[in-house]
């Protein structure tokens, strides 16, 4: 049944995101054609005009996702599909899981998308060296290669957005327990549980910094901090975010198996 | 073993008691009506049997099982509005139901629809609100369930169309199954119940058999409901 699930739950995401996906790869595209060709004026103005909508377009995806993923759960959940969501022979936890399913697979295939946009548009020798000479020293420090790093960078944006999402889905559902004025509540809840989850990133990097001199001055200083703290920080926040959405994970799906009330 | 059994069964909402106290069962192989004034708890009492609302106190078992997986399998829900994703073709819809319910009968589905003249290529957000609950109709009444619950199946729909709903539910039903129809247009289906539950102001105050009924209080379900509930 889970199958069943996801795949109504991708269909209903990708239907709209492929559009965007087409536009952004379609724009990408029409950038590095114009921006190749040797110097025009107005070639060049159509160039930057291509490029700024691309980058425009990168933003359209995510924004676009996420809120797809949210206006789904509510929808699903609590609209007037609830009535047949509900009395599918499914499990609860099972119709949980394919909606965070649906997003992780939707949030990757759009962050890979992107990665494609941007290397459509903007893949050159020199690009790619300014970027190398900008993240090797970097990279050196990690004993690790830019690409690596790179990767490290999109994991961790990956996992906020992750952790923005659950927020938003535990807002649905705590707003939705309650009786009255159930979407006021929903974004009041939404913004209040990501908060929480900022703050229990602060707590954990400040428990982290007890142990670590160099860390702690990220709380007392505004000095300039030293490369080997942003190692450690890199790895901290990709186990803190990972733990942020495993507890939200937990949290939402006990709340939603307890029971709805769908108006 | 009764189909379904509810046992002190009770609903709040901020603090405001709906359904107080329901004890409540329902038989195999019988036509039934939940019948009530508006915002007499009607609703909210199918909810709670379709797991749509959490009972704030009491229990409601299906074929003896909580409500759950096992009681969705056998019950077919027709709810008072349009449910279904309306960015969906009536043939998307069909492939749906048959994905989820194994005693779905997608041929059965696609007869009916043809017999009403709707096209299954046809997208549900470019037909009538009216085409809409008969596409949900048939695909409620396709089912090969040992429940049909159907809430307010004659709201808002014209004396002819009633008739249709009433035969398409009369035809098509399980053999052996029950149907439970909430109402207030008891004169539309009674020459079609074979037992009634009248509900008032969250409280089940009577469940008869409808020929009883009319005999020991001498009249017809819709006179003697009116009776019952004088304004």
């Amino acid at each position: 049944m889970l199958k069943k699930l996801l795949k109504y739950d991708l269909k209903n995401v990708f239907k709209v995101l492929v559009v965007f996906y087409a536009l952004s790869l379609f724009f990408a595209l029409l950038t590095r054609i114009f921006l190749s060709v040797d110097n025009s004026f107005v070639i060049n103005i159509i160039g930057k005009v291509c490029s700024g909508t691309t980058i425009a377009m990168i933003f359209n995806i995510l924004i676009n996702n996420l809120m797809r993923l949210w206006v789904r759960f509510k929808q699903n959940f609590y609209g007037d599909e609830s009535y047949l969501t509900h009395t599918l022979p499914v499990s609860k936890k099972n119709l949980y899981i394919s909606k965070i399913l649906a997003s992780v697979i939707s949030l990757f295939i759009s962050f890979i998308v992107i990665c494609a946009t941007l290397f459509i548009a903007y893949y050159s020798k020199e690009n790619i060296n300014t970027v190398k000479n900008l993240l090797l020293p970097l990279a050196s420090i990690y004993e690790s290669t830019v690409i690596k790093l790179i990767i490290a960078f999109i994991l961790v944006f990956f996992l906020e957005i992750m952790n923005m999402l659950e927020s938003g889905y535990a807002g649905l559902v705590l707003g939705h327990k309650k009786n009255t004025n159930k979407i006021a509540y929903s974004i009041f809840f939404g913004f209040g549980v990501y908060i929480l989850t900022q703050i229990f990133t602060i707590l954990l990097v400040f428990i982290a910094a007890l142990f670590n001199k160099d860390l702690m001055n990220l709380f007392y200083t505004v000095e300039i901090l030293n490369v080997d703290v942003i190692k450690y920080c890199i790895y901290l926040a990709i186990i803190i975010y990972s733990l942020n959405i495993a507890i939200l994970y937990i949290i939402n799906l006990k709340l939603f198996s307890k029971g709805v009330n769908v108006d | 073993m009764e189909l379904v059994k509810c046992s002190n069964v009770n609903k709040n909402f901020n603090n405001k008691k709906i359904l107080k106290n329901i004890n409540l069962t329902i038989p195999r192989g019988k036509i039934i009506g939940l019948l009530g004034k508006n915002g007499t708890g009607k609703t909210t009492l199918i909810k709670l049997i379709n797991d749509l609302l959490t009972p704030t106190s009491g229990e409601i078992l299906v074929n003896g099982e909580k409500i759950g997986i096992n009681s969705k399998k056998v019950i077919s829900y027709l709810p008072e509005r349009t449910y279904l994703d309306k960015s969906m073709s009536v043939s998307e819809v069909i492939e749906y139901f048959s994905d989820f319910y194994n005693d779905f009968d997608s041929k059965k589905a696609k007869k009916l629809l043809k017999d009403l003249d709707l096209d299954i290529s046809q997208k549900l957000a470019k037909m009538s609100k009216g085409m809409q609950e008969k596409v949900q109709l048939v695909l409620v009444m396709s089912r090969k369930a040992d429940l049909y619950i159907l809430d307010e199946p004659l709201g808002g729909v014209d004396p002819a169309t009633r008739d249709y709903i009433l035969d398409t539910i009369l035809t098509n039903f399980n053999e052996g199954a029950s149907v439970l129809i909430s109402t207030h247009l008891i004169a539309d289906i009674e020459r079609i119940l074979d037992e009634v539950i009248f509900i008032d102001n969250g409280k089940i105050i009577l469940q008869s058999d409808t020929d009883e009924l009319r005999k020991t209080e001498d009249g017809s379900i819709d006179e003697i409901f009116r009776r019952m509930f004088k304004c």
